[in-house]
């Protein structure tokens, strides 16, 4: 990119920010429109009362949608699951990532096909995911019950019931994002020279000292990275829940998609239910800072 | 009607037809060349998809049908909203008088043969399917959702016979126990699902059975009695006590309509409040375990469930005057009377599923009784079927009112907690009036 000689005899030439912003242009318009746009409409529609019936017509409200939030029972309710739920996926999806990457890491006969294999799940819709461990999980078709008959027992074993949905549906939504964490560790870990293995065993250190200190450390960014993105792929899921347990049994697995979705589309009450997908959407941006406030500046600056 | 009656009364509308056959048949030819979208929820989608097919071969129509997967109501309203590309659809009667009042559906009324269509249409459905005056939509079916049926094999096993068969909500209950004690510990599925016509509709048959209701049906004000040992008091308290009793298992709660009816099929239990078309389900040998051995309770002075039906809606959306008359043609063909003149979507039903229609022509027709004859553990049956079918209620103060689905939606969840959470009676009773007070506050009521 060139500049040109003014009749001043200075060079008019594009900053580099000047520059990267042009060359942004087409894709921030883009993003106004696919983005803020929606964003801004909720935002409004936050403020308002929609009615569909006897015309349509919108009441400004103020914050009364916002008020109304507060007192009621269901909308904490459901904090409080999106947070359980969240919280045990993101735990068991970065275990069991770490251990597949771990397996994967190891010198075995046809890497390639156990890698394809251990990826499948990922490759599973969340719709499928849904109906598979709905049947995995319920009493009538589920392992646990063609266990139990295998042993003499009469009656049916079921998981999906108020102590045990919310685990239920963590391990599902683990089962399904476990190998995209499991291969970006795996890339991670063909990076760490062979030798530091080499001089840790020099150095005899037990298996648990050569992971805490050797093969874990390169994996502490990833590892924050891939935790930031389950957080917040678990606090946005909805279709996998709605399938497997549609909020229930009663309102034990209705985690604030799920309650959204009620009070937006079967309600009808699109002011109050898009008043609550902005306190999803903090608290999924609030999830985030915290974790980069207390793990992701740390790991940058190492 | 008699059967000299009934070959006459054909005779004459045989000849009506052959005089009038080739002007009938060009009526019902679209002619606008546009696409009619036809969609509906899940349930023998290959039956309707060659229906479909015979229309589109036979009258050189363009109907594309598919198939609406999940919450089939909310789907179907955010279409409607939408001003979707949809032209007739599958509703229950709630949902149609909500999106009548939404202004997205465009009446049966409308359509040149209306009076036809009512007069072989039965009172009462014509009156459930009627919002402000006007008929919403044309018959797919109508059965009794609730019916009690009765495992007989199970049944004669733990030596019972018809003569023991329970008269009342109240002497189910009771024999429940009986049998719990003779050694089966879960003898009853009760009608607790999730589907949106899941725990909810239990509730409001079960209610409505013992002589309960919920609305007024013209001014929709709440009616539900929540008096200790009323109807709504009784149902609730029994739940209760067969939840905390452990005689139901927990996870019906989360059952949709295919795990519902399998685990009834499986045979594991005695009774189970079911669809009526069910029984032809339930004595299938391909697809049950009690094959030959699925009946019903009869109606011994209290009727079982309630009026479940469903209409084939046409919507209003913006549509050039001949594509709409296109819609109205294949609305009358299916919904009605093919360009022979004969109902055939309604009697193929009845003769693949047993499902009931709304029209008299199919169900006095020959081929329906041998068909139910067919389709039932014992010949009596029969008359068991239509005894509970004539008896059966139809909420219309909570059903043909705007904030119908609404109120379903709010009552399912209420009701899950309920049992879950082992709540009060009182408060559950209560909050219901008041929930059907403030939906009527919310829509001007």
């Amino acid at each position: 990119m060139a500049g040109q000689v003014t009749s001043t005899g200075r060079t008019s030439e594009l900053s580099n920010l000047q520059f990267a912003l042009l060359m942004a242009l087409p894709v921030l318009l883009f993003l106004v429109l696919v983005v803020a746009y929606p964003l801004g409409y909720a935002l409004w529609m936050s403020f308002q009362q929609i009615v569909f019936f006897g015309g349509y017509r919108t009441n400004f409200v103020g914050l009364a949608n916002y008020a109304t939030m507060l007192g009621d029972d269901k909308f904490w309710w459901s904090i409080w699951v999106t947070v359980r739920f969240t919280v045990e996926s993101v735990l068991l999806a970065m275990a069991i990532g770490l251990a597949l990457a771990l397996l994967l890491n190891r010198p075995m006969r046809r890497p390639g096909l156990i890698r394809t294999i251990i990826m499948l799940p990922w490759c599973v819709s969340l719709y499928g995911t849904g109906i598979m461990f709905s049947y995995l999980a319920t009493g009538q078709t589920g392992f646990a019950t063609a266990i139990a008959f295998f042993f003499g027992a009469d009656r049916p074993v079921s998981f999906v019931n108020r102590q045990w949905v919310i685990e239920v549906l963590a391990i599902g939504n683990a089962w399904n994002m476990a190998p995209l964490v499991a291969f970006f560790l795996l890339a991670n870990l063909k990076t760490i020279p062979t030798r530091l293995y080499d001089l840790a065993a020099i150095d005899r250190m037990s298996p648990l000292e050569t992971f805490w200190n050797v093969t874990l450390p390169p994996l502490r960014f990833t590892l924050f990275v891939f935790t930031c993105i389950t957080t917040v792929l678990s606090m946005k899921l909805f279709d996998f829940i709605f399938v497997l347990s549609g909020g229930g049994p009663g309102t034990a697995s209705a985690v604030m998609t799920y309650q959204i979705y009620k009070i937006s589309f079967r309600d009808l009450n699109l002011g109050y239910g898009a008043a609550q997908s902005f306190v999803l959407l903090f608290l999924i941006v609030g999830s985030t800072m915290t974790l980069y406030a207390l793990w992701g500046r740390r790991e940058a600056a190492r | 009607m008699s059967r000299n009656r009934l070959l006459a009364s054909a005779s004459v509308v045989a000849l009506g037809l052959v005089a009038a056959g080739g002007a009938v048949a060009q009526d019902l030819k679209p002619t606008s060349g546009e696409t009619v979208f036809f969609r509906g929820w899940q349930y023998k989608t290959d039956i309707v998809q060659s229906n479909v097919d015979r229309y589109n071969s036979e009258l050189d129509g363009k109907v594309d049908y598919a198939t609406v997967t999940g919450d089939y109501p909310a789907i179907m309203e955010t279409n409607l909203i939408a001003g979707a590309e949809l032209d007739i659809l599958y509703a229950n009667p709630s949902q149609a008088a909500r999106y009548y009042d939404g202004g997205w559906v465009l009446p049966a009324e409308s359509l040149p043969n209306i009076d036809e269509i009512k007069a072989d249409m039965y009172p009462n459905i014509l009156d459930a399917w009627t919002y402000k005056g006007e008929l919403t939509g044309l018959s797919y079916f109508v059965s009794t959702r609730g019916v009690m049926h009765v495992n007989l094999k199970q049944y004669g096993e733990l030596g019972y016979t018809d003569a023991d068969f329970p008269a009342t909500w109240d002497e189910l209950y009771d024999q429940l126990y009986e049998i719990r004690d003779k050694g089966v510990e879960q003898p009853y599925l009760p009608h607790w699902l999730s589907e949106w016509y899941g725990i909810s509709w239990g509730f409001v048959f079960e209610v409505m059975n013992r002589g309960g209701d919920f609305a007024d049906p013209e001014t929709h004000q709440p009616t539900l009695d929540t008096s200790e040992g009323g109807p709504a008091w009784a149902t609730l308290e029994d739940w209760k006590r067969i939840f905390n009793d452990g005689l139901v298992p927990e996870e019906v709660l989360t059952y949709n309509e295919s795990a519902y009816i399998d685990a009834y099929a499986s045979g594991r239990y005695v009774f189970s409040p079911q669809q009526l078309y069910d029984l032809e389900t339930f004595n299938r040998p391909d697809r049950s375990q009690i094959a030959g051995e699925a009946s019903l309770l009869p109606y011994q002075g209290q009727s079982w469930g309630l009026l479940d039906s469903a209409v084939y809606l046409m919507t209003s959306r913006e549509r050039d005057e001949a594509h709409t008359d296109d819609v109205k043609k294949f609305a009358s063909w299916y919904g009605f009377k093919d360009q022979n003149g004969e109902i055939f979507v309604g009697q193929r039903w009845m003769q693949e599923s047993m499902l009931f229609s709304g029209y008299k022509s199919v169900m006095e027709s020959e081929a329906t009784a041998e068909r139910m004859k067919g389709a039932l553990a014992r010949p009596g049956d029969v008359e068991a079927v239509l005894g509970v079918y004539a008896e059966t209620p139809y909420p219309k103060g909570i059903w043909n009112v705007v904030w119908s689905e609404e109120f379903n939606s709010w009552l399912r969840e209420e009701l899950q907690a309920f049992i879950l959470d082992d709540g009060d009676i009182g408060d559950m009773l209560e909050s219901i009036n008041e929930k059907i007070t403030e939906l009527n506050a919310k829509y001007g009521i």
